[in-house]
């Protein structure tokens, strides 16, 4: 039997081309006032980005309390660092990478060890993705919902999601998260595949079973 | 017998081609891998082909979760912001509420 050629490279744009940080109305100005103290510009940059922030946080943290101080600290550094944003790069992209560093500056300050990721990350046997020689289970294709995707997620452990996140959802290269997280190259790119493959076995069953197996995860 | 003959004739294991998914996911390729043995792999392997397709579609859709959430920080923290910012800054009067328009 013969099948269809399967490009293996993502079929999409690589995610360093995908467009990030398309400008928003108004940012401009906020912070060129924000530069000069004009405290209705930094509520309004607070309210632009609040969101996407706190989003990022949450998902690096896995926690809303830590998540929310996480917050705070970001646009606390944002605003007494601000007058040092040259336009080098997209705002966003300058106040994600800031709030990255922040979180990650934090959890080693907490101890997290991000280097050994291998132990850190998959800590049972149970949590790591099994290898998949031979299932019979149907294509995800199509199916998986933003709600659903999110849920899955949030229930990888935590160095698998620290490297999907920072990878297939901001967009961030192997290199740069090597730095970040102080690892190998190799390791992200293995710990990524792991934390997709356990995705992967989450999505699966959350398609079959009616009590969906990633919403109890998520519920712990 | 050029270098791909000699792949071809000594097909992999379905072990060995996931074994090589991590960098391969990684390099970017457009598309197309550069090893035949690996492409050859892939056309005649349903699970591997299935596994890829799906590992793709993770990816592609983890995207989409770029767009902010619903969810936003309690109200909170931009009063813990507001105060502390006020207090280093100096700065008379902070907006009680962020708002997205400027007057
Ligand atoms: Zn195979």
């Amino acid at each position: 039997m013969t099948l269809q050629a399967v490009p293996i490279a993502p079929s999409g744009p690589a995610p360093s081309l995908f467009k990030r940080n398309p400008p928003i109305a108004g940012e401009a100005e906020a912070i060129e006032s924000a530069k000069a103290g004009d405290a209705e510009a930094f509520s309004k940059l607070y309210a632009l980005h609040k969101r996407r922030v706190y989003t990022l946080c949450l998902r690096m943290l896995g926690n809303v309390s830590e998540a929310e101080d996480m917050t705070q600290e970001a646009f606390l550094h944002l605003f007494r660092k601000i007058g040092s944003f040259r336009g080098e790069s997209a705002f966003s992209t300058w106040l994600h990478r800031l709030t990255v560093n922040l979180v990650l500056m934090q959890l080693r300050k907490k101890g997290l060890q991000l280097v050994s990721l291998e132990e850190t990350i998959s800590p049972t046997d149970e949590d790591s993705p099994k290898r998949d020689f031979g299932s019979r289970d149907p294509q995800l294709t199509g199916s998986v919902d933003r709600v659903t995707l999110e849920r899955a997620v949030a229930a990888l452990p935590p160095g698998y999601r620290m490297v999907f996140v920072l990878h297939d959802v901001e967009g961030y290269e192997h290199n740069e998260i090597a730095t970040m997280l102080e690892c190998s190259t190799g390791n992200s790119k293995s710990q990524l595949h792991k934390a997709r493959l356990k995705l992967r076995e989450l999505l699966r069953q959350n398609g079959q079973s009616s009590q969906p197996a990633v919403l109890k995860e998520a519920a712990q | 017998m050029t270098q791909n003959d000699q792949n071809l004739s000594a097909p992999i294991s379905c072990a060995d081609f996931q074994e090589r998914l991590p960098d391969l996911f990684a390099s970017g390729s457009n598309g197309v891998p550069d090893d035949l043995t690996l492409q050859h792999h892939l056309d005649t392997c349903e699970n591997c082909a299935n596994l890829v397709r799906d590992l793709q579609y993770i990816a592609d859709q983890a995207r989409m979760l770029l767009e902010p959430a619903e969810e936003e920080p309690s109200p909170g923290v931009w009063a813990n912001i507001q105060s502390k910012l006020s207090a280093e800054l100096a700065i008379p009067e902070l907006p009680l509420t962020p708002k997205l328009q400027t007057d």
